[in-house]
């Protein structure tokens, strides 16, 4: 299983880079996760769409849906794409810990 | 991934995905073996590997008709070239020729370097049956391409989206792990998009017994496809349904159909019926999956080992809407369709519709009934192709991802030529693949799913709400 190393901690992560865990999900993780996605810095609409993303997660154990994502953060899906260039499920999820997405997606 | 010894392939399920199945792979050194016991197996289990594995005759003619073959020029997407893949390894071994003859004859011994092969090329395939529909002599690739995917699950060599797929139909009854609560919230939230745009409510019935209709979506329509489950509900809202969805097999689809065609694509089928059992239901209606319907239809009714006499009617949602049409009890009104917006559209006929199901009329049905222009692609109907993500090839590792463009042109080329603005789309890998291909072929189309664009020109004016 491949890691990373985070602030000298080995991270277990898949060979897509997703972490193993959500659990052990650390903002400090997040940002060098981000770094992986192509998002050089977390800037704040960065941290809303992922703190929502992780918030949704925590409470239905699902991603949310991407229309509800759009609506509630009120970003449109472009500008998500702008925020995050690998996109909402492949990105911003990955940021916020969640596991990789599975199916028709 | 990577390449393999220069072969194209998915990134391979691992120990995690392994566990979820509780599945022990067989060992490298003893997999040829042991694929070899399973070719026995099924050569005498499935006449149609026989037919296809001794009939072909290398007209050639199958070659142009694969999309995958079009946009790669990789021989081994030839369809015969696919099904020679296996075919060598069955003259060797099941031939008096290929026994006496070998190599001479285009027999060979089965390896780990075979298994790659396997591996790449029957994850390239999408299970169209486009070649099957031309072949002169009824060779359906299609059918090589299943039982050679289900040789390479039995020794533990699946693509780790398969794999984690299949882990969360096991677990869960859907491929994307939904969870009875992120259910219920996600049809809240689109109760609440349908009162907005139509200033009244209608509510989603979830689990909720003594239900005359079970409605099976796909899990892929609550995280990408909104459209697709309100066009649903505004269906079953104007047809005064008493109808839910169950969290229990919140799943068209069926990955098992696409890497294990025992155990995990049993796994849905049972929770089909177990639910009818629970929930009273008299008819179930599928939601929009190409395979998935494939799989529904012709394996639901026989294939569960589920003890229940409660054999309900299955049935397409967009055969349903059709029926209601035919007998005038839909009010449609093309113009005032808000998702449409009197745009030209186009329909991609789904191959597992057109070339497995016979759902094809049906389609133009609803949609000519409820959008203002139609622009047919060419070719269309049996003859369509497919969008390059069917069977689950949906893999995001860069070298699939470019293939899956590489799959989609002809399309692409074929969408853009009819200049339609909407493209329709009623299967739910079709619209994965599409989300991601609209931007890469730089297509200029709106997608939506069929009951979408029902939904949207349903005039509600009389109805009980309104
Ligand atoms: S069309 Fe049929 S017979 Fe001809 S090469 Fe293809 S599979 Fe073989
Ligand atoms: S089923 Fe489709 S993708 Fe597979 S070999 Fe035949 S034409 Fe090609
Ligand atoms: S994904 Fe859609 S177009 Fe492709 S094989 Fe399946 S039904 Fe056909």
């Amino acid at each position: 299983m491949p890691y990373i190393e985070v602030l000298g901690q080995k991270i277990e992560v898949d060979e897509d880079g997703f972490i193993q865990d959500p659990s052990i999900w650390t903002p400090e993780l997040a940002k060098e996760l981000a770094k992986m996605e192509e998002v050089p810095e977390m800037t704040e609409d960065h941290w809303k769409v992922v703190n929502y993303i992780r918030d949704y997660y925590l409470k239905h154990g699902i991603a949310p849906m991407i229309r509800k994502l759009c609506k509630d953060t009120g970003f449109s899906l472009k500008q998500i794409y702008e925020l995050f260039p690998t996109g909402p499920a492949k990105g911003a999820c990955k940021i916020a810990g969640l596991p990789k997405p599975t199916g028709c997606v | 991934m990577p390449l393999v010894d220069g072969l194209n392939q998915p990134v391979k399920a691992g120990p995690k995905e392994f566990e979820g199945l509780h599945l022990v792979p067989v060992p490298d050194e003893e997999k040829p073996a042991e694929a070899l016991k399973w070719l026995d197996y099924y050569r005498k289990e499935r006449r149609s590997l026989v037919m296809a594995m001794e009939s072909c005759v290398k007209c050639g003619l199958c070659a142009e008709h694969c999309h995958t073959y079009l946009g790669t020029k990789d021989p081994n997407n030839i369809p015969a070239g696919r099904a020679d893949l296996m075919r060598k390894v069955y003259k060797r071994y099941f031939t008096v020729q290929g026994k006496l003859f070998g190599k001479l004859v285009g027999a060979e011994e089965i390896s780990m370097r075979t298994l790659e092969e396997w591996f790449s090329y029957y994850y390239q395939c999408t299970e169209c049956r486009r070649c099957g529909h031309v072949c002169p002599f009824g060779i359906d690739t299609c059918e090589v391409t299943m039982i050679g995917r289900q040789i390479l699950y039995n020794i533990g060599m699946i693509p780790k989206l398969h794999a984690a797929t299949d882990v969360a139909i096991l677990r869960t009854g859907n491929h994307m792990a939904l969870t009875p609560s992120g259910i219920v919230d996600t049809l809240d939230f689109l109760s609440d998009e349908i009162e907005e745009e139509r200033g009244f409510r209608i509510e989603f019935p979830v689990d909720k017994p003594n239900s005359d209709i079970l409605y099976v979506p796909s899990s892929a329509d609550f995280f990408l496809n909104p459209d697709t489950l309100k066009g649903a509900a505004e269906f079953f809202e104007y047809i005064g349904a008493n109808w839910t969805i169950s969290t229990r097999i919140t799943e068209a689809g069926n990955f098992g159909y696409l890497s294990d065609q025992t155990r995990v694509q049993r796994e849905l089928v049972n929770r089909v019926w177990e639910e009818v059992a629970r929930l009273g239901v008299k008819k179930v209606v599928w939601g929009e999956c190409g395979h998935g319907w494939r799989a529904a239809k012709m394996y639901i009714p026989t294939m569960s080992d589920y003890p229940t006499r409660m054999r309900v009617p299955i049935t397409h949602i967009l055969d349903e809407v059709a029926a209601y049409i035919k007998a005038g009890k839909l009010k449609l009104n093309p113009k005032n369709n808000f998702r449409a917006q009197g745009l030209p559209v186009t329909l991609h006929d789904p191959c597992n519709y057109a070339r497995a199901c016979g759902l094809v009329e049906n389609l133009r049905v609803d949609l000519y009934a409820s959008v203002t222009e139609v622009r047919e692609m060419n070719p269309n109907r049996e003859k369509t192709f497919c969008c390059g993500g069917g069977s689950g090839v949906l893999f995001d590792d860069p070298e699939m991802y470019q293939l899956r463009i590489k799959f989609s042109q002809k399309k692409a080329d074929m969408i853009r030529a009819t200049g339609a603005k909407v493209l329709c789309a009623p299967c739910s890998i079709c619209k994965a693949q599409f989300h991601a291909m609209i931007p890469e072929h730089k297509l200029d189309v709106k997608l939506y799913g069929l009951i979408d664009l029902v939904g949207a020109a349903l005039d509600f004016k009389g109805h009980r709400q309104v």
